[in-house]
């Protein structure tokens, strides 16, 4: 398969920007061809993402990245569009097959005017993929931006918006504070991008000449202790690093479900993926002298946002802030810059992915049928819902860390990395699962147990579709739960030599 | 004994099947799940005759898990006196349970439901029981937890039901977080997962290998806090009252043979990491003594049939902590037996009445029961005695090792304490049997009648073994000298029956006492327990609201936790995103509206402003100069 190995990881660019372009042709009309080509392609980047997660070696003595693919652009800049993967990339990409696919799907049952939907949405997945692959700042930075804008109008012309007691959230301001937010993250990362170019002095936007660069001192302590937070925060944003998440709640509450799940399943991902990439490769000196902030920052992620979720009466909201919860998971993973914590971290970024791209599935399923996700408002669902109710408290028990499923796994190592570096501040991360066990649980005994009000008496259950996507996002929840060790071996073969600067691990 | 690991792998089989099959499987798979339950049973036999024919001892068998960063967690067992002993009970009472459900439960629509979860409770149990390392113990532990949650809310369209699973889960998640910091506190500092190599570790340590004080004390006390959870100690109990909300035959379950028993079991073997730090034994002794006392003051007043068997389980299970406490290995595992026995058969006599009444639980509408329902009334007062200490029942003869371990190891005062609760138990349960099942015949249970055999059978096996699992304790020949020759830790030495006659006597004299005068008391003096009760009415009220715990715990809730939840959340909008957030936004606005009031387009505004601009210069440079 050597001509799939060469190809396949710019198939995974080019094919959802060609399903964009083929649907620009499609006649506005066909609605039928439109979810065929829509899903379709969905289906082939699944088989993609998962043949490059299955060829990706993860042997003694295999290269760190793999698949590399190098095609001159810019000469004269040093820009080429170089493409790669190591273990995380590989994981991300195999996520980001799961949650489009099934994304798709979903996305067939809903939206109006499927045409543009589709169209900007394979946009937002061509450039989530780009992300992923890119081995060559210029590019990774490029696609960082194709997946934000797309994000836009999605939200901007199918969403919804939301009337609260105390305040109102329409769709215009969610996706406008998404998108104005996030650029603002990019300013400062495309500022340390530049600087990383100009002060390495290699002319080179390649990151693994840039990485030996660093490794040879190129960078200095100095340098790296200004540039290091423009990175941070920079791509922190997207990863809903506190105190730059509000953003993300609002987003979900406006966007259409599709675009939550994409949203919160793999784009929040890109965020700490960059900060992973760019931040801890290229300038770890500067990793090292803010480690403990972002530490700190990602304990306030956990608990705030478990705290904060506590209190909401709108299924999206508590889905949301949950989100910033366990995304500070992943950061603090990253913090502790030890092998278990960070192989946690990035084995947090799929488990979290697939598992609130499941919560955002069934949170759809719920308000298509109720109209509403007033969780003081709807009540004994389960036994007219069964099989919803039944996803829905796999999605929760995930997110609380039940063993036998994939959080509980994730947490566990970045949980014990934690202890390894700043025990105090890992305790407080467990509390943060036992609050996220409240909020969870509290919301399941109100929403689909007891006794259900006379409103709730005609709602249908999942539609055989919704259900196949689902059941698509329980099977690697359940089998990183039970049998991690195939997902393990592919990131420890990414974790060592990223912690080599730090002095191995 | 090398396929021991088969025994819970038959339960979570079943689990699979039937919840994936559903109602299309025959009989909606009830069978099937007994079927599971019945060969795990019989497997266990063949662990027990290998494991005998082996000369007891410690073995262990497993295969690696998985491996990351250097650390290696394996999916081994471990199997010794406490988990042989540990297998014996959970599949026996699982399965007993098992067959009388095929008659409570009979009609239910999501009966098949029921089965599935029962399978993989009992699953989950033995491989609780069964786990070399507390990444596989922690596992099941939660899975337990699970399992009980969605057995709690099995009608979950009641409301009481749903809000008791939670609350349930809740509460031993907040022991859990303790028991999960404890594990990796362990595995941090000790580099391992595996429980043999942990307590080596901790008691006997290759030189430079040592563990601080401070380390063992803190990662005992952690682990406790997760055992108190699920064991319902004091003042983590409060969950299981409320846990009766579930059918009566998962309570029998939860109270004897899963959740309850994993706390206990989780002390036990982890004992030596206890007993290397003194101060933290000397906790699980306090704890348990104290929730013996609670539960039994609270068992005394309360009127309804399944919360004095709930608090009577609480109280019970302190007991076992405090023998634990004192070092008392063999006695609290074989209380947690003899208890378990007599407290699931007490638990389907509950449900049996139930069954026949219309799910009345209140005894005062009980009474004379024994005329309509013999069986139930016999196996009832069977197991009430059993648990009093009535000789020669089984609870008698594992009370009185626990009270040879409390007497050699703590001061004398837990002593003291301990045989007034054992006076207490004795005294509520005189007073439950007398009440529901003796006496005239209450007009309300006139209809009632007997539980068909498919019930009352289980019920009698475990009469009858409640009858004879005492003797354990005696030398029976054949090389066997009693429960602590055979019920050991590895390296303990053992200990043959021994009798101290004067604390036999005393446990006698307090245990049959109580239970004759309670019989009494509520048989024919009616009067002075209504005069008791009036003259300490606060204290009467106190114990009717459980101490006002629960009432506490809401208030924290209420007032507490969820003010601060919706604080943060107001925070949240008000100030990072109205002020963090739009503020900015709103604050280049109002700029761009401020700085555009100069742009008037009349020349005499400009003239003016250029007028005042070379003044101030001129003033400027005047002041420099000066």
């Amino acid at each position: 398969m050597d001509w799939a190995d060469r190809h396949a990881l710019e198939a995974l660019i080019y094919l959802p920007m060609l399903t964009a372009a083929a649907l620009i042709l499609t006649p506005p009309g066909a609605r039928r061809t439109i979810h065929t080509v829509g899903v379709g392609a969905g289906l082939l980047l699944l088989i993609g993402s998962v043949y490059v997660f299955w060829v990706f070696d993860h042997g003694a003595g295999a290269p760190t990245f793999q698949l590399v693919r190098v095609y001159p652009w810019l000469e004269q800049l040093g820009i080429d569009f170089r493409l790669g993967v190591d273990g995380v990339g590989a994981l991300m990409v195999l996520l980001t097959g799961i949650v489009s696919f099934t994304a798709a799907i979903i996305a067939t049952t809903a939206e109006r005017e499927p045409k543009p939907y589709y169209t900007l949405l394979y946009l937002l997945i061509a450039g989530v993929y780009g992300t992923f692959v890119s081995i060559d700042l210029f590019f990774l930075f490029f696609f960082y931006e194709l997946a934000v804008v797309p994000m836009y109008l999605l939200i901007a012309v199918w969403g919804s918006s939301s009337k609260f007691a105390d305040f109102a959230r329409t769709k215009e301001y969610g996706a406008m504070k998404l998108v104005l937010m996030l650029v603002a993250g990019s300013v400062l990362v495309w500022i340390a991008i530049i600087a990383i170019y100009v002060e390495a002095g290699i002319g080179s936007f390649d990151i693994l000449a840039l990485q030996a660069a660093s490794h040879d001192g190129a960078f200095s302590a100095g340098f790296q202790r200004v540039v290091f937070p423009l990175a941070m925060i920079g791509f922190g944003v997207l990863a809903g690093l506190w105190p730059f998440h509000t953003w993300s709640p609002d987003g979900h509450v406006a966007a259409p479900t599709s675009v939550s799940m994409l949203h919160a399943g793999v784009l929040m991902k890109l965020g700490a993926f960059g900060i992973i990439r760019v931040g801890m490769t290229l300038l770890p000196s500067g990793m090292e002298d803010w480690a403990l902030i972002l530490f700190v920052l990602a304990t306030a992620n956990v608990i705030y946002g478990a705290v904060s979720a506590m209190a909401q009466t709108d299924l999206k909201y508590v889905v949301g802030y949950s989100s910033v919860s366990h995304m500070g998971y992943v950061l603090m993973g990253i913090a502790t810059m030890d092998a278990l914590g960070l192989t946690g971290a990035t084995l947090q970024m799929f488990s979290h992915g697939v598992m609130t791209a499941l919560f955002f599935a069934v949170v759809g399923v719920i308000y298509d049928r109720a109209h509403t996700r007033d969780t003081l408002a709807l009540n004994g669902l389960a036994s007219r819902m069964g099989v919803t109710t039944a996803l829905f408290v796999i999605a929760g028990l995930t997110s609380l860390g039940l063993p036998g499923l994939s959080g509980f796994v994730s947490e566990l190592l970045v949980f014990i990395g934690a202890f390894r570096t700043q025990p105090i501040l890992g305790a407080l991360g467990v509390v943060g699962a036992a609050i996220t066990a409240v909020y969870v649980l509290r919301l399941i005994a109100r929403v689909f147990f007891g006794p259900r009000s006379r409103d709730w008496n005609a709602l249908p259950d999942i539609s055989a579709k919704e259900g196949f996507a689902a059941a698509v996002l329980v099977v690697p929840i359940v089998l990183v739960g039970v049998y991690p060790q195939p997902f393990l071996r592919v990131i420890d073969s990414a974790v060592e030599p990223l912690l080599q600067p730090f002095g191995g691990a | 004994m090398e396929w021991a690991w088969l025994i819970p792998v038959f339960g979570f089989a079943a689990f699979g099947v039937i919840a994936l099959g559903g109602n299309a499987l025959p009989w909606r798979g009830r069978y099937l799940s007994i079927l599971a339950i019945g060969a795990g049973f019989a497997l266990f036999w063949f662990v027990l005759l290998d494991f005998i024919e082996r000369g007891g001892g410690f073995h262990r068998f497993g295969v690696d898990w998985f491996e990351t960063g250097g650390v290696t967690v394996a999916w081994g067992i471990i199997i010794d006196p406490l988990t042989v002993t540990m297998l014996a009970l959970v599949t026996f009472v699982a399965l007993a349970v098992q067959v009388y459900s095929l008659g409570y439960m009979a009609g239910d629509k999501r009966i098949g439901w029921y089965y599935a979860v029962h399978s993989l409770f009992a699953a989950a149990m033995l491989t609780l029981v069964l786990a070399d390392n507390l990444l596989l113990l922690y596992f099941a532990w939660e899975l337990v937890g699970l399992c009980s949650y969605l057995l709690i809310g099995f009608w979950h369209e009641r409301r009481s039901a749903a809000e008791a699973a939670k609350k349930a889960f809740v509460t031993t998640r907040i022991g859990d977080v303790g028991l999960l910091i404890g594990i990796i506190l362990l595995v941090v500092h000790t580099g391992t997962f595996d429980i043999t190599e942990i307590l080596a570790r901790a008691t006997n340590p290759a030189p430079g290998e040592e563990l601080s004080n401070a380390l063992i004390t803190g990662t005992a006390l952690l682990l406790f806090l997760g055992a108190m959870g699920k064991s319902a100690q004091f003042p983590l109990h409060v969950w299981l009252p409320d846990a009766m909300e579930g059918p009566s035959p998962v309570s029998a379950l939860i109270h004897a043979a899963t959740m309850v028993a994993a706390g206990v079991f989780l002390v036990a073997r982890m004992l030596p990491l206890f007993e290397a730090s003194g101060a933290a034994l000397e906790v699980v002794a306090v704890v348990g003594l104290v929730t013996g006392l609670v539960g039994a003051t609270l068992a005394l007043t309360s009127t309804d049939l399944k919360r004095i068997l709930a608090y009577s389980t609480m109280s019970h299970l302190g007991f076992m902590m405090l023998a634990l406490g004192a070092g008392g290995f063999t006695a609290a595992i074989f209380h947690l037996v003899a208890h378990g026995l007599a407290k699931a058969m007490l638990f389907l006599g509950a449900g049996s009445v139930m069954h026949a009444l219309d799910n009345e639980t209140d005894i005062r509408k009980m009474g004379g029961l024994r005329r309509v329902m013999p069986m139930t009334a016999l196996t009832f007062t069977i197991g009430a005695a059993a648990l009093a200490g009535i000789p020669p029942l089984s609870a008698f003869w594992s009370k009185d090792e626990m009270l040879l371990a409390v007497h050699g190891g703590l001061h004398p005062i837990y002593l003291v304490l301990f045989l007034a609760a054992i006076g207490l138990s004795a005294l509520y349960m005189a007073r439950a049997v007398r009440l529901a099942f003796y006496g005239p015949l209450n007009d309300a249970a006139r209809r009632a009648h007997e539980s068909p055999r498919v019930m009352t059978l289980p019920m009698l096996l475990l009469a009858s073994l409640t009858l004879v699992v005492g003797f354990l304790a005696l030398p029976l020949g054949a090389g066997y000298e009693g429960i602590g020759t055979f019920l050991l830790q590895a390296g303990e030495k053992p200990h043959p029956f021994t009798l101290n006659a004067w604390l036999t006597a005393a446990s006698v004299v307090l245990a049959v006492g109580a239970f004759a005068g309670g019989w009494r008391l509520y048989d024919k003096r009616a009067d002075v327990v209504a005069s008791a009760r009036a003259r300490f009415a606060a204290l009467h009220r106190a114990l009717e609201r459980g101490y006002y715990l629960d009432a506490g715990y809401q208030w924290v809730i209420d007032k507490v936790v969820m003010r601060a939840g919706s604080a943060v959340a107001l925070f949240d909008r008000r100030v990072v995103n109205d002020g963090g957030v739009n503020g900015p936004g709103e604050g280049t606005v109002f700029a761009g509206r401020q700085l555009r009031r100069h742009v008037t387009g009349l020349f005499a505004d400009y003239g003016a402003a250029m007028a005042l601009g070379v003044l101030g210069i001129g003033i400027f440079l005047w002041a420099r100069s000066a």
